[in-house]
């Protein structure tokens, strides 16, 4: 399953959730996470977020697609290509 | 989802922010998310420390290291937290008893002879004599007595196998005869390449499994190397490592421009090891549905399912069927 994640959280936490999603998920652009993951690992990862965001405060978008070959990414700018295997 | 990374250039592996960062000489950062990461292959010069080491061994995350021509020189790999004593006695058992490990490594040859024709079908043309050849060499398999009368079978078919490379590779690249340490053309220096990385491959597969990586059965299990990686690599060698040559060098995606030769040992460059690595990874990813399991399972996961016959087998279970190519 590949997955978009997007937040907005308040200054104090916010890097605290950039943090966590790395562990997981490629950090693409500021506030903006995607990648491959797993159904198991997405509840993990989301239950572990979970517990730094503020609910009245923060929000917190996902988007998920169930396979990865219906996505057709255009990039205008710099292509950072952070999905590579090769580095 | 986890996936293999392969690191090329030349920098620092740490762990930061609870994950990987690869730093390279030109202090480029980039994060790998851990929980990503199967695997993590090294042919740069890289460097590392303990903390990182114990980092990725809470995650069993293995680390791979390839030496400047690409062969492969070892594995970092975790505790291994899977362990079952009663598995691995089995296994010894097996091994022990000539019988049972004649049937075993009798199960090993005949799938790998089943692929290596199946490869040869797919491209017939002027070479149905040496395929007519094998299948009567294949007939042996059944009746052998000995572990190197089959080991003697094998390496007819492997020669007959490796002549038909001149006819079903396309382009101006061919082959005289096997060699290797070290391999001196192209085609060698791929076949090379590919069974090393198919190597560690079924090693991190069978390292998530309770099996014993030093018992074998079709080779002798010696000192210094994990001969069951070897044993069970001689199946999907046909499957993936030489269908991905195939391809690569029939679709023309490799040519010779991505090949050094140096004091007559021929070996990929980095350009070159990056094409046949995208190829083998796409082809390790590719999906295929399962007749028993019904569900897709990719040519990876077929590895896995490999050991865990063999368990099955081992406690007597279930008897152990090779995996015979049906698509």
């Amino acid at each position: 399953m590949f997955v978009i994640l997007t937040y907005d959280v308040g200054e104090k936490r916010v890097n605290k959730v950039r943090k966590k999603l790395k562990e997981y998920l490629i950090w693409t652009q500021n506030s903006v996470f995607e990648g491959e993951i797993t159904e198991g690992k997405l509840k993990k990862c989301l239950y572990e977020v979970n517990k730094i965001l503020n609910k009245q405060e923060d929000s917190l978008y996902i988007y998920e697609i169930r396979t990865s070959s219906h996505i057709k990414k255009k990039i205008i700018g710099i292509d950072k290509s952070f999905d590579d295997i090769f580095l | 989802m986890s996936r293999d990374f392969y690191i090329f250039s030349n920098g620092r592996l740490k762990r930061k922010d609870n994950t990987i960062y690869f730093i390279d000489c030109l202090e480029n950062k980039r994060t790998l998310p851990i929980e990503q990461i199967n695997c993590i292959h090294l042919f740069g010069e890289i460097d590392l420390n303990s903390k990182l080491i114990n980092y990725l061994s809470q995650y069993g995350i293995m680390l791979s290291f390839y030496n400047y021509y690409g062969y492969y020189s070892g594995t970092y790999y975790p505790r291994k937290k899977n362990v079952s004593g009663f598995t691995v006695v089995n296994q010894a058992n097996h091994y022990n008893d000539y019988e049972k490990r004649l049937y075993i490594a009798k199960a090993f040859v005949d799938s790998a002879v089943h692929h290596i024709l199946k490869n040869m079908r797919r491209h017939k043309e002027g070479i149905e004599d040496l395929i007519e050849r094998i299948q009567n060499e294949r007939k042996n398999i059944e009746e052998a007595q000995r572990i190197d009368e089959l080991m003697g079978i094998e390496g007819r078919i492997r020669k007959s196998y490796y002549k038909s490379f001149n006819k079903i590779l396309k382009s101006d690249f061919g082959i005289q005869k096997r060699e290797k340490r070290p391999p001196t053309d192209p085609v060698n220096a791929m076949i090379s390449f590919g069974n090393s990385l198919m190597y560690t491959t079924v090693l991190s597969e069978i390292y998530k499994t309770q099996l014993d990586p030093t018992i074998s059965f079709l080779h002798e299990p010696s000192v210094k190397r994990f001969s069951l990686g070897l044993d069970i690599s001689e199946i999907f060698k046909p499957l993936i490592v030489d269908t991905v040559i195939f391809s690569l060098v029939n679709n023309r995606v490799i040519t010779f421009d991505e090949f050094d030769i140096e004091e007559g040992i021929c070996y990929l460059n980095e350009k070159g090891r990056k094409k046949f690595i995208s190829e083998y990874e796409r082809k390790l990813g590719t999906t295929i549905k399962h007749r028993k399991l019904k569900r897709k399972v990719s040519y990876r996961m077929f590895i896995r399912l490999e050991c865990y016959k063999l368990i099955k087998h081992f406690i007597g279970d279930e008897e152990y069927k090779p995996l015979k190519a049906w698509w």
